[in-house]
């Protein structure tokens, strides 16, 4: 098991090493067209805010290009009960290494800065509206 | 139709030339559309008229349609027994009757609309434009109100349009009363058959087929005591179009008795009062009652007792408050009586009886087979203390016993642990929001527009209002779950029973039908695809005036299917950029405010800049709020 870990730490240090972090070989402009054709927005919005949110690199998976590849093909749970709940796999066959880093490109171009909740007044006053005990 | 000339010239002949006349009359004199000008004949015209032989005036009103019957002196019949079927709605409740006319009921139609002092009123002839938008109006409005309408449909063909939604009733344990028209002497004997409730006696309750004018008034009165005696469900009356034409003579309405609603007895009462007064901890887990009352009996009980509830609310319609102080996880998680109310109760639950327990029927040889129990193991959650009645009709004698054992010491030990779990129950709703917004800001500036954008926003406009939210959430987000305040019976109708597309709409229809008398408005946020089945239902809301906002979740998809396909092909190694195929409206894009404006109901849209939201709800909730229906189309996220 510590060998495992071992082994694993030092794949990541090398791939942090060899790709600086957030940055990768793919066009984001082809990588935009791909995120729609192959419907990354189905369950991450059009701009990384979704069911699962990926803007500003949310995700763990987006630390490095080649990461982010090792996670598109090694998707073990090919059968779940709701794979629409779930990050379908993707093999070379069905997403080229070429459109995933592409993809890759895109995704890091997703930077989400919304306002804050007391500068929204419809989600501010919710929280006020809870606090005085509107309701029964 | 037209021929020519030996000379070339186009010849006219007599019946096309004196219907065109008769058309361009008419034309001119039809209210609201557009006027024909007169136009002298052309030479070819005052040639045949010159040839044709004059009419008399007689006949001249025959070929243009408008020959005047002899008139009546005496009618045959006097009263009619589609009448007294009237009547028997009317006595029973039934506000309105929704249908798309047919060829099989003329006789209950005309009575509809004519009969008695008040005519068209309770009922109130409601017209669809599908059967099974009529069917989910009725199934809407049950959920509402707790309380069946009449779905009138005719023979074979108005069944089968309205078998999906009597499907999705029957698994939303809704009452809904459909009434087939059956016409056997007609000379169309593919819209009727020997039983023609036989294609839905799968997901149906109970039905009849009278063969004389007082067992349908029997009948009628059979459906109502069936469809809202739980187990609560889709029930159905075939009514023969003679009988609804024939003298009714002396024949009077019978005398309605109420259905008997299975009880728990006295000594279960007393059990389950004994373990809710001793209990330091009690509480109540709340599923959905039948009717208001429900609520009310479960709101008395726990104030009583000073439990904690677990509230079904924001899942569908009947539920305990969602804000009420009591609402929460109290403040001690440690439960030591939990009684489940339609819900499972580790000490005790009083839940059913369940549609399953309905032997009688034929379940299995109609065809369809019969619903299946889900694939997925489901966990036995059943209590130690199990009791088969309907919770709603037991809670006035569980209240009755808790109240007489209740001692002044028990009454001030439920004050202190009402105070403990009112400041408890605050403190986590108020924690769980702070949390909840800000997951919700993010992608507030988005275009697309955020679906948590969309409903934090709608909330501020509505939340003074009586309002029902009509239309399942799980694909638009599920933000009123945390965002919104449920807290009255019809505040959320929850989701389509059948998880089947096509039926928001007219539920919502359906809903803002009993909206409409009760100064409430109707809020549906509806999914593009489920909008695409059924889209008459628009029409419907404009013509009778409902008060129903609908807000487009234009997502241009069916992204579920989208995301399933995904998946598979994924796991099968290729092209999973062609999975739009078949799940996406693209080429062309649909607009659904011109397709509400062809309808005649007012909308907007594609709204797709967040900072135009704001002022579009406020237009629709406004127009809403006058009485009239809204359609705004908002381009979201996909979720």
């Amino acid at each position: 098991m510590m060998r495992k870990l071992t082994l694993l730490t030092g794949t990541i240090a090398f791939v942090a090493a060899s790709i600086a972090i957030g940055q990768g070989t793919g066009d984001a402009e082809r990588g935009k067209q791909a995120y729609y054709d192959y419907a990354c927005y189905g369950c991450h919005g059009y701009q990384g805010i979704g069911r699962r949110n990926i803007a500003n690199r949310a995700s763990g998976v987006l630390v490095t290009e080649d990461v982010f590849l090792i996670y598109l093909r090694a998707r073990g749970e090919q059968n779940p009960d709701f794979s629409t709940q779930t990050m379908p796999h993707y093999p070379e066959s069905s997403l080229s290494d070429e459109d995933a880093r592409h993809i890759y490109a895109y995704i890091m171009t997703f930077v989400d800065e919304p306002p804050a909740v007391e500068d929204i007044p419809a989600l501010q006053d919710i929280v006020d509206d809870a606090e005085k005990g509107s309701g029964q | 139709m037209t021929k020519k000339t030996d000379d070339g010239k186009p010849q006219i002949s007599r019946r096309v030339f004196l219907g065109s006349g008769a058309a361009a009359g008419a034309a001119s004199v039809l209210p609201g559309g557009s006027v024909v000008e007169a136009q002298e004949p052309s030479a070819t015209v005052a040639a045949a008229q010159a040839k044709a032989q004059p009419l008399s005036p007689e006949q001249m009103a025959r070929e243009v349609g408008a020959a005047v019957p002899p008139s009546v002196v005496e009618p045959a019949v006097k009263r009619p027994g589609s009448d007294l079927m009237v009547q028997v709605l009317r006595d029973l409740g039934i506000e309105f009757v929704v249908s798309n006319p047919g060829s099989t009921f003329e006789g209950l139609q005309e009575s509809i609309v004519n009969y008695g002092d008040t005519p068209n009123v309770m009922p109130e002839f409601i017209t669809a434009l599908h059967e099974e938008s009529a069917v989910d109006m009725c199934h809407g409005y049950a959920r509402s109100e707790g309380k069946p309408l009449c779905a009138l449909v005719s023979g074979t063909i108005g069944l089968q349009h309205a078998s999906m939604a009597i499907y999705q009733a029957f698994l939303g344990r809704s009452p809904v009363i459909v009434l087939i028209g059956r016409e056997d002497l007609g000379r169309r004997q593919q819209h009727t058959a020997d039983d023609i409730a036989g294609m839905v006696r799968s997901y149906t309750k109970w039905d009849a087929k009278p063969e004389t004018l007082e067992d349908t008034l029997d009948a009628l009165q059979e459906a109502y005591r069936q469809a809202t005696t739980p187990p609560c469900a889709p029930v159905v009356v075939v009514l023969d179009a003679e009988i609804q034409k024939q003298e009714a003579g002396d024949l009077q309405v019978p005398e309605y008795h109420p259905p008997v609603i299975p009880t728990i007895g006295p000594a279960d009462a007393g059990r389950i009062a004994e373990g809710l007064v001793a209990a330091q901890n009690p509480r109540l887990n709340v599923g959905r009652f039948r009717t208001p009352a429900g609520i009310r009996h479960a709101v008395e009980l726990a104030e009583l007792v000073g439990a904690s509830v677990d509230t079904r609310a924001t899942s569908g319609p009947m539920s305990f408050p969602q804000t009420h102080h009591l609402t929460g996880p109290g403040a001690d998680e440690n439960y030591d009586y939990v009684l489940g109310l339609e819900q499972p109760g580790a000490q005790a639950s009083i839940n059913g009886p369940h549609l399953r327990t309905i032997d009688d029927r034929d379940l299995i040889g109609i065809g369809f087979g019969n619903i299946r129990p889900p694939v997925i193991p489901q966990r036995d959650s059943s209590g130690a203390f199990d009791i088969v009645a309907d919770a709603e009709a037991s809670l006035p004698l569980v209240i009755d016993a808790a109240r007489k054992k209740l001692d002044d010491a028990a009454r001030k030990a439920v004050a202190a642990r009402t105070t403990k779990n009112r400041r408890t129950n605050h403190d986590t709703r108020v924690a769980m929001l702070r949390e909840a917004v800000e997951v919700k800001r993010a992608g507030w500036e988005g275009s697309p527009i955020s679906t948590a954008r969309l409903y934090a926003e709608l909330w501020s406009l509505i939340k003074d209002h009586d309002w029902c939210l009509s239309s399942g959430t799980i694909f638009s987000g599920f933000h009123n779950v945390q965002l919104w305040n449920h807290d009255r019976p019809y505040s959320y109708l929850g989701m389509y029973p059948a998880a089947a597309l096509g039926y928001c709409l007219g539920s919502s229809a359906g809903a803002a039908l009993a909206a409409r008398a009760r100064d409430r408005i109707v809020i549906n946020i509806q999914g593009d695809g489920d909008f695409n089945y059924a889209p008459g239902s628009i029409w419907t809301a404009a013509h009778h005036k409902l008060p129903m906002l609908t807000i487009m979740h234009n997502n241009r998809g069916y992204h579920m299917e989208l995301m399933y396909l995904q998946h598979l092909a994924g796991v099968r190694g290729r092209g999973t950029d062609r999975m739009h195929i078949g799940t996406t409206f693209r080429d062309p894009y649909i607009s659904y405010a011109k397709i509400a404006e062809g309808y005649g109901m007012k909308s907007e849209g594609p709204v797709s800049d967040p900072n135009e939201l704001y002022a579009a709800l406020e237009r629709g909730v406004k127009t809403v709020l006058g009485g009239e229906p809204y359609l705004i189309d908002v381009l979201t996220q996909p979720r």
